[in-house]
């Protein structure tokens, strides 16, 4: 129990030193995610104040006309009510980014009193899919807002002040958590597959088994670098968003934290498995970039998988990095709690159990 | 016999493809001895020495270390042993010192880094990583890892493969250095002037097997007795000789 808590603790700083003294290594995982917010903010906040919408009416009850009050009250949105064929008009010609159509029973009590479900349409310039998109997105916040008054859960409280803050809600609040969620799993798989394959080409994994320490130990040692890692990369991006780019954290930091070292968890998995299987660098690099390239591009981080079409959507619904970018986002952006993310955690939580399993059944010590 | 350091015991290895890499290899190590494993290329050295270490499982046979099962105690034989694999490589960004103290704590140990490092002449690279390090000095620096734990037997695997003449000889005197101490060395090589000059004993193998066992001189005798003839005059200096000589015996590093 000793050797295995000296060990550790001794392995896990030299860890650390071997992590925090690599330019290459903190380039990629804290220089590269800045970067990308960094272009991505000031993208946003440029054309930010640029999407215009176009809302249709066509009810008359109290909720739908909150919900034009509430759009209305979007920074980033200018909204025009108008005719439905007036504003098919303009989106027709690219003169608006979404055309909003509230329906005749929105919000109106259905015949047992209730108010009966309806559907809001949204119709978006297909020419400039991302700022589409991007209203779309929020007006989803605003929806799920109104959806979760309206049912009436114990939750109402809360969601109040979360209507309240979806005001200001912009593109980076939709980019951040996803681009958090990428820098997570590159963490998790290429930080660790390469330092790890690179370990044992060159022998000096075979060093640490020649002493009388379990290996496993260097193994929790590279894990808890990149735990810390991790929790650096959040505060580090989160902290910057919030103060260049005016992100929003409307939930709660510890359950953002929390989330996002589930990731790392579950990324590391990924990694470990890989790092394991490959025999040398060229084995370890096909393999990582074949696992992380439909995930960067098709889990809904850099562009909103509503676009998709349906059998991609419902494909990509199961990806792990759609559940963490998922998870992360609602929290950022609606200030969901853990217990509201029950499908999210659930799927990160069992895509790590299997990749744990499949890394400990092919690993390889040489 | 209390005197044995090592007992190897028919030792076999078989990989899973079929492949014999040892075919039943027996030897016996004194205490204090300089033992040397020679052989060529793929001759099973590597493979011998690592089962030997706790390294690799062991296929059939016994070693029995300081009295201790092998194949049962793999944890307990390390405890007591060093170990410089032929790569000689370590953790990257971290300085001699910090290994040094990596590995204290991996034996749980408390040996002085810097002690060890002027035992090894590396004192002026305390802070230097192994990347820094010239060949003969990785070695060197190497070595001081194996001594960590006062090991009561250190492995040497090809230690002196790619150094040149005046490196290899500084390693020489390190190596005698350390036996001197009364730690048992038990290393492979392939070049037999540095068996002959350090090993007490040697054993030759060739394709996973011993072929002949004993001191450098009995073998030598008994090849003599044969009536061979060498197939040049030799002569009583050789190449190295001058090289040496024309060079000088400083390290280069």
């Amino acid at each position: 129990m000793k050797r295995t808590l000296i060990s550790l603790w001794s392995l896990t700083i030299a860890s650390n030193k071997m992590y925090f003294r690599n330019k290459a290594a903190i380039f990629f995982t804290m220089f590269v995610p800045i970067a990308f917010i960094g272009v991505f903010g000031l993208l946003s906040t440029s054309s930010g104040a640029s999407l215009t919408l176009d809302v249709t009416n066509s009810s008359h009850s109290e909720l739908s006309r909150g919900v034009v009050a509430t759009l209305q009250g979007i920074k980033a949105f200018k909204v025009n009510q108008t005719t439905r064929a007036d504003s098919s008009d303009k989106l027709g010609k690219g003169k608006i980014d979404l055309q909003v159509i509230i329906p005749e029973k929105f919000g109106q009590p259905g015949t047992d009193g209730q108010i009966a479900p309806s559907q809001i349409e949204t119709y978006y310039n297909q020419a400039k899919p991302q700022n589409g998109q991007t209203a779309n997105l929020i007006l989803g916040q605003v929806i799920s807002g109104i959806n979760a008054k309206v049912s009436g859960t114990p939750q109402i409280v809360s969601l109040k002040s979360t209507g309240v803050k979806t005001n200001n809600l912009g593109a980076i609040d939709f980019l951040l958590p996803g681009i958090l969620a990428i820098s997570i799993m590159q963490l998790g798989i290429f930080s660790v597959a390469f330092a790890f394959v690179s370990l044992k080409t060159t022998g000096a994994l075979k060093r640490i088994q020649a002493t009388p320490t379990h290996p496993v130990n260097f193994i929790i040692a590279q894990a808890i670098t990149r735990l810390i890692v991790g929790v650096l990369q959040v505060l580090i991006l989160t902290g910057l968003g919030i103060w260049l780019f005016n992100f929003h954290l409307v939930g709660n930091l510890f359950e953002f934290l929390a989330v996002a070292l589930l990731g790392v968890i579950l990324f590391l998995a990924f990694g470990f498995a890989v790092a394991g299987y490959a025999k040398d660098e060229n084995a370890a690099a096909p393999i990582a970039n074949l696992v992380t390239f439909p995930m960067l591009f098709l889990s809904g981080t850099f562009f909103p998988r509503d676009a998709f079409p349906s059998w991609l959507s419902s494909v990509t619904d199961y990806f792990p990095l759609t559940y963490l970018a998922d998870a992360l986002r609602r929290i950022a952006n609606e200030g969901a709690h853990l217990t509201a993310l029950g499908t999210d955690l659930l799927g990160i939580t069992i895509w790590g159990i299997i990749m744990f399993f499949v890394a400990v059944r092919v690993f390889r010590w040489e | 016999m209390a005197s044995q350091l090592l007992e190897v015991k028919d030792l076999r290895k078989t990989y899973t493809n079929g492949f014999e890499a040892v075919k039943g290899v027996s030897f016996a190590v004194k205490k204090g001895e300089v033992f040397g494993i020679l052989g060529p290329n793929g001759a099973g050295k590597t493979t011998t020495l690592e089962m030997i270490e706790g390294l690799r499982s062991i296929s059939g046979g016994s070693v029995l270390l300081d009295g201790i099962d092998v194949q049962k105690h793999p944890y307990a034989v390390k405890e007591r042993i060093g170990i410089q694999l032929q790569s000689s490589s370590f953790f990257q960004n971290l300085n001699l010192v910090e290994l040094l103290r990596l590995f204290n704590d991996l034996y749980l140990e408390s040996s002085d880094p810097l002690a060890l490092l002027r035992e090894v002449d590396l004192q002026d690279k305390a802070k230097y990583e192994v990347k820094q390090l010239s060949g003969g000095q990785k070695q060197r620096f190497s070595i001081a890892t194996t001594l960590v734990n006062n090991p009561v037997a250190i492995f040497l695997d090809e230690p002196t493969t790619g150094l040149d003449p005046q490196a290899r000889r500084n390693l020489w005197s390190l190596v005698r250095q350390i036996q001197q101490k009364g730690t048992t060395v038990i290393m492979t090589t392939h070049y037999m002037e540095e068996a002959q000059i350090l090993c007490d004993r040697v054993a030759v193998m060739d394709e996973g097997k011993i072929i002949a066992q004993d001191t450098p001189e009995k073998l030598i005798r008994e090849l003599l007795g044969r009536g061979f003839k060498p197939k040049q005059k030799v002569e009583p200096a050789s190449l190295e000789d001058v090289f040496i000589d024309l060079t000088g015996k400083d390290l280069r590093d």
